[in-house]
């Protein structure tokens, strides 16, 4: 019976050779070479290889800002998803507790507007402030004053410097004007020190690199007045 | 075919024997057909003790369910504020809108980034089946809320916010290495927390 199927050869003394020589195939996938590598998902998948008892010791870092420690808690591993979903719960605190504040102060419950606005403006300047500004200062120190730091090392430590505003921010609720300057300057005073101290090896270096602390201080300084002045202000009814 | 389980389907494959008579039907009947799915996926999402299989039946995913609970949930806040707030009712609606699906994105790349190996879509599909609960609290609270005290007000919502996220928490938990868990499952409770208190304050 002929075999059209199968490729059957005869060998040397006219036998039929019914093994082939196998040809191993090996399919290997050309990596996807594409020309944006920082636009994927997958290049953002090594910030968030951390795990939650590792989020608690950099928050921890952060509240205990006057030791140096946070380059021993990140190592070489700076993360994303602290800055990114402490900065989330900072706006919504923002937005609940800052309507929440005016709703307390106001003396005809059934008048009160709720203000959306809050919303808008809290996502702009808590964003801006937990990613863009410290983009912007890491490619400085990168490039031009040739820190070893990299971008997300600073993007990291700036989103954990903001962990101690969602206590405090909390305690701002309470409609009482001192009580929420002394909250604020309490945040300030901790998120500015963790800043500085984590960053005095560069700092030290000389002049030039002194004065990345003038930006520091003053957006630090910018925030609360907007935290004050914005969400938390008091406004009191003026008798005629 | 089985036609003798035209009428009541029993199971999600029965269901989709029945798309191939699309062409031959009334519109009435494809669009009870899509309600009766979108009501067992909900019935499946929503009740726990449905899951038998793990949560395979959220292989086969829509959008349709998350997408009316949305719209509902959006026109039920916007048609509350027009009195209540400085904003107009297309700022709360859109405000609600783009905080379903931007959140629900956000968070599916959230469990996607720390390993999650999960279709995208699926994930979204259960995020938006279970803004159902939100549903309920804010068309509770809309109705009847000026008559009731806060601290009343307060009992639909942080039942429905519990079911909510009880309901969502068991699936991402279980996509992601168990060392991150917390860390897929708080910007859940986030973004249910947002939502409810969107429909207690309106």
């Amino acid at each position: 019976m002929q075999n059209f199927g199968s490729n059957n050869d005869l060998d040397e003394k006219g036998n039929v050779m019914t093994e082939q020589p196998k040809i191993k195939v090996k399919f290997e996938p050309k990596p996807k070479q594409s020309s944006c590598p920082i636009c994927t998902v997958e290049y953002y998948q090594q910030f968030f290889d951390i795990e939650q008892r590792d989020v608690y010791m950099r928050i921890r870092c952060s509240l205990l800002s006057w030791k140096p420690e946070f380059y021993q808690c990140v190592g070489k591993n700076p993360d994303l998803w602290g800055p990114l979903w402490i900065s989330t719960t900072i706006i919504f605190i923002l937005f609940a507790g800052g309507n929440l504040s005016r709703f307390l102060l106001e003396e005809n419950k059934k008048h009160f507007k709720y203000e959306y606005n809050y919303m808008y403006v809290a996502v702009f300047i808590v964003y801006a402030m937990a990613f863009i500004i410290p983009i912007i200062l890491g490619i400085i120190m990168k490039y031009i004053l040739k820190s070893e730091l990299g971008v997300f090392d600073i993007v990291c430590m700036y989103g954990y410097s903001l962990s101690v505003y969602m206590f405090v921010l909390i305690l701002c609720i309470i409609p009482y004007n001192e009580a929420q300057w002394f909250f604020l300057m309490c945040g300030l005073a901790n998120s500015t020190i963790f800043l500085l101290v984590n960053l005095w090896d560069f700092m030290k270096k000389n002049k030039q690199t002194a004065l990345i602390a003038i930006p520091i201080i003053s957006f630090n300084v910018a925030l609360i007045l907007s935290f004050k002045f914005y969400f938390f202000r008091l406004i009191y009814a003026v008798d005629d | 075919m089985d036609y003798t389980n035209q009428k009541n389907p029993q199971n999600y494959s029965q269901m989709e024997d029945l798309k191939t008579l699309d062409l031959e039907e009334s519109v009435s009947e494809t669009i009870m057909r899509d309600l009766k799915m979108i009501a067992y996926k909900l019935k499946y999402v929503l009740i726990p003790k449905e899951q038998e299989d793990n949560g395979k039946e959220l292989r086969n995913w829509d959008l349709w369910g998350p997408l009316i609970f949305c719209l509902a949930l959006a026109m039920t806040l916007s048609f509350k504020a027009d009195s209540t707030t400085n904003s107009s009712k297309s700022d709360v609606f859109a405000i609600i809108f783009v905080l379903i699906w931007v959140g629900a994105f956000v968070v599916t790349l959230n469990a996607q980034l720390l390993g999650g190996k999960v279709s995208f879509f699926q994930s979204v599909c259960l995020l938006g089946y279970c803004v159902f609960p939100i549903n309920i609290e804010a068309i509770i609270i809309a109705f009847i809320g000026s008559y009731l005290p806060f601290v009343v007000k307060l009992i639909p919502v942080i039942i429905c916010f519990a079911w909510s996220a009880y309901s969502s928490v068991g699936f991402m938990a279980s996509l992601v290495p168990p060392h991150k868990k917390k860390l897929a499952v708080y910007p859940v409770f986030l973004f249910y927390l947002f939502l409810s208190w969107f429909s207690l304050i309106v």
